[in-house]
């Protein structure tokens, strides 16, 4: 070791989905133990892999428990060791065929070999089946995926049952999915809105994740053709010129919050938009615009004393990098470190679908990161 | 005969340093300009807070004559919170580079940090009003995509309802003069947009764009400026924010921030903002063998008057030059 380099080791206990660790650097060596394979030594275990980026994005040699089970090695060549800057927006994966989408609520879309995971945020295009008909009036809209109901199918948090949107089949020309590659670096965000239940209060579903937390004072942008325009902060009948804002009292899930506006007889929403509306439709919006709080995230017994904000505020939820603020301020979520892919050893060109790099679920597994000095070549 | 040319007895030395540096294209940093700018005091704790009061009742009803007087109002405020980040970079360069190389290796790699950091600065400023901001979808365009192009009604659009919300205006107008080509300038907001579109600006002229050249008096034009299209002063810069290919027909849209004053504020802590570090090589290791060069700076920031931002997503009409 030299005198300018990194070093960073650590711990997790294994969901089996992709694990990110944040770090204050980028590696470009990453070493992974998984403590459970080497104690339960079994098929399909990896106990050890190596990354250097030398290898490449995604990629790592593995120690690799075969059917046998006997010890081997073997390569991870999609899924493995990827490193993230995450400090710029706007950036995309790269785009994927749609197949179809049902018109159903929700709706359910159709990519082969999709590779998206539940909180993986999407946007889509194109959309049309013919001319005049298929569900345009959600492209543009960036949905965090709900559900992933297998390799080629995922769900999206809108409802597309009415009888303006006509399901998307045999993969229609121009209808392209992407990811969102770091849609929640700044918390949090203007959010669009896919349903509103009225009544004494309002609950509201929104397509990416909110963000918001209890306390959290928020603003409504409802265009007239999706009814509920009574929600819109301005204008105000009774104190003309004063924005109504409303207050989240409960958090329902990361998709859906309760607020304080009694809308019991507000105009109902309708996300039936005509295929015709599509250019130049504004879609409707929830926003942060304040707080009532006055502490910061409560400790937990995994937690640091003085917990840092924590997104999505429901449930999965993942620290910021810095420290406590208080709930429901606007915060910098950026980031950088690498991530632990799901992808299967490859032994001999023969994948094994059942062994995954980042383990199966509660596998424990310590890893090392180190950015060197010196690379050669 | 023989003539001595250099292919015998050539330079000693064959390159010359020019003696100016070339220059870096630097995008220009319009978010920076638009904020209101405040400091957190130092031992301030981790987050600014803002508080806005909020209108009270106008008292339209009149007294009568019970002698008997109205309820008291309540008064109300509405409170903002902003977390302080901390970001830095910087350079470790040997001491034999120091010793070396010709040109000012210290003084240009400083002028390079000090760059980054304002530019970071604005790009941190440029992503959080992308996420954070609502957005109106252009639909005064006609390329049928969604958002559309840019119409004169979407800049008529935004800026009503930027009025609506009795949001502040940064310019006062300029009054029409009597010079050939000019006319007046409404006074005005400001859009934050991408040079990619000064050719759909273009070709608004004589339905309602003004390029600024065609003002009566430049004086007031922030270097920035490309034009006006009614109550909107358009700023344009190459590090404007587009999400390639995210449109409804796949073109790519531009998030034109549209805003009145107070809508974003900036927020550093104790004068924190913009400190450039050198350390000599004396206090690297036993040999002292390399110095850094460093910047780093606080910053938080947030929407402070939401009434007064919009951004206005656009599509663009004309090809782009490559």
């Amino acid at each position: 070791m030299t005198e300018y380099s990194r070093m960073a080791k650590g711990s997790f206990t294994s969901t089996g989905a992709a694990q990110i660790i944040n770090l204050p650097f980028v590696p470009d060596r990453v070493n992974l133990t998984n403590y459970t394979s080497y104690a339960a030594f079994a098929a399909h275990g990896i106990p050890w892999a190596n990354w250097s980026s030398a290898m490449g994005q995604g990629f790592a040699a593995v120690g690799y428990v075969n059917t046998g089970p006997v010890l081997d090695t073997a390569v991870v060549i999609s899924g493995g060791i990827s490193t993230f800057q995450a400090g710029l927006m706007l950036q995309y994966g790269p785009t994927q065929q749609i197949i179809g989408i049902t018109a159903a609520n929700p709706a359910v879309v159709n990519v082969t070999a999709h590779g998206y995971s539940i909180g993986d945020t999407v946007i889509m295009q194109g959309l049309y089946q013919s001319a005049t008909t298929g569900m345009p009036q959600i492209a543009g809209i960036p949905f965090t995926i709900e559900a992933v109901g297998d390799a080629d199918h995922f769900t999206i948090n809108w409802n597309a049952s009415g009888s303006n949107y006509t399901a998307l089949s045999a993969s229609p020309t121009g209808a392209l999915v992407k990811k969102v590659l770091y849609p929640f670096l700044y918390l949090p965000e203007d959010n669009v809105v896919w349903r509103i239940t009225t009544g004494n209060t309002t609950t509201v579903g929104t397509t990416m994740y909110h963000n918001f937390e209890v306390g959290q004072e928020i603003a409504f942008r409802i265009p007239a053709a999706w009814g509920t325009t009574q929600l819109n902060s301005l204008p105000n009948p009774l104190i003309p010129g004063q924005p109504i804002y409303g207050y989240v009292t409960s958090i329902t899930d990361n998709w859906t919050f309760v607020c304080n506006i009694n809308s019991s007889a507000y105009t109902t929403f309708n996300v039936n938009q005509p295929v015709a509306n599509v250019p130049g439709q504004t879609f409707p919006q929830v926003l942060s615009v304040g707080d009532i709080n006055t502490g910061g995230n409560i400790i937990t017994a995994t937690s640091a004393l003085y917990p840092p904000p924590q997104f999505p505020t429901s449930t999965n939820r993942v620290s910021t990098i810095n420290g406590p603020a208080i709930r429901g301020a606007f915060v910098n979520n950026t980031s950088q470190g690498f991530i632990i892919g799901t992808g299967n050893a490859v032994f001999q060109t023969t994948a094994d679908t059942s062994s995954h790099l980042v383990g199966a679920n509660a596998d424990v597994i310590y890893w090392q990161a180190f950015l060197d000095d010196i690379t050669m070549p | 005969m023989s003539i001595t040319n250099t292919g015998n007895l050539g330079p000693l030395i064959l390159q010359s340093l020019a003696p100016a540096m070339l220059y870096v294209p630097t995008p220009t940093m319009n978010y920076i300009t638009v904020c209101d700018k405040i400091s957190m005091p130092a031992n301030g704790g981790t987050t600014c807070r803002f508080m806005r009061p909020r209108a009270l009742t106008p008292p339209t009803i009149q007294l009568g004559n019970s002698g008997i007087d109205p309820p008291a109002q309540i008064p109300q405020r509405d409170i903002i919170d902003a977390q302080m980040a901390f970001f830095g970079t910087g350079c470790i360069i040997n001491e034999q580079v120091i010793l070396q190389d010709q040109e000012g290796v210290l003084a240009w790699v400083s002028e390079r940090l000090a760059v980054a950091m304002r530019q970071a600065e604005d790009l941190i400023l440029r992503d959080y009003i992308v996420s954070a901001a609502s957005e109106i979808n252009a639909g005064g365009g006609s390329n049928g995509d969604n958002p559309t192009n840019l119409g004169v009604s979407d800049f008529s659009l935004v800026a009503t309802t930027l009025d609506t919300n009795n949001a502040y205006k940064f310019m006062s107008g300029i009054e029409g003069m009597d010079r050939f080509g000019t006319g007046p300038v409404r006074s005005a907001y400001f859009m934050l947009t991408s040079t990619e579109l000064q050719s759909d600006f273009d070709g608004l002229t004589g339905l309602g764009f003004l390029s600024q050249w065609n003002y009566p008096t430049n004086a007031s034009a922030l270097p920035a400026e490309y034009g006006s299209v009614y109550n909107i002063r358009i700023l344009t810069s190459s590090e404007a924010p587009v999400a390639r290919g995210a449109s409804l027909k796949g073109n790519d849209v531009y998030y034109n921030t549209v805003l009145g004053k107070q809508a974003i504020t900036h927020i550093n802590q104790d004068g924190y903002s913009m400190n450039l570090i050198y350390r000599d090589p004396y206090y690297s290791g036993m040999l002292a063998q390399n110095a850094t060069l460093a910047v780093k700076f606080a910053q938080a920031q947030a929407i402070t008057q939401d009434t007064a931002i919009r951004n206005l997503l656009s599509t663009r009409l004309t090809n782009l030059g490559v």
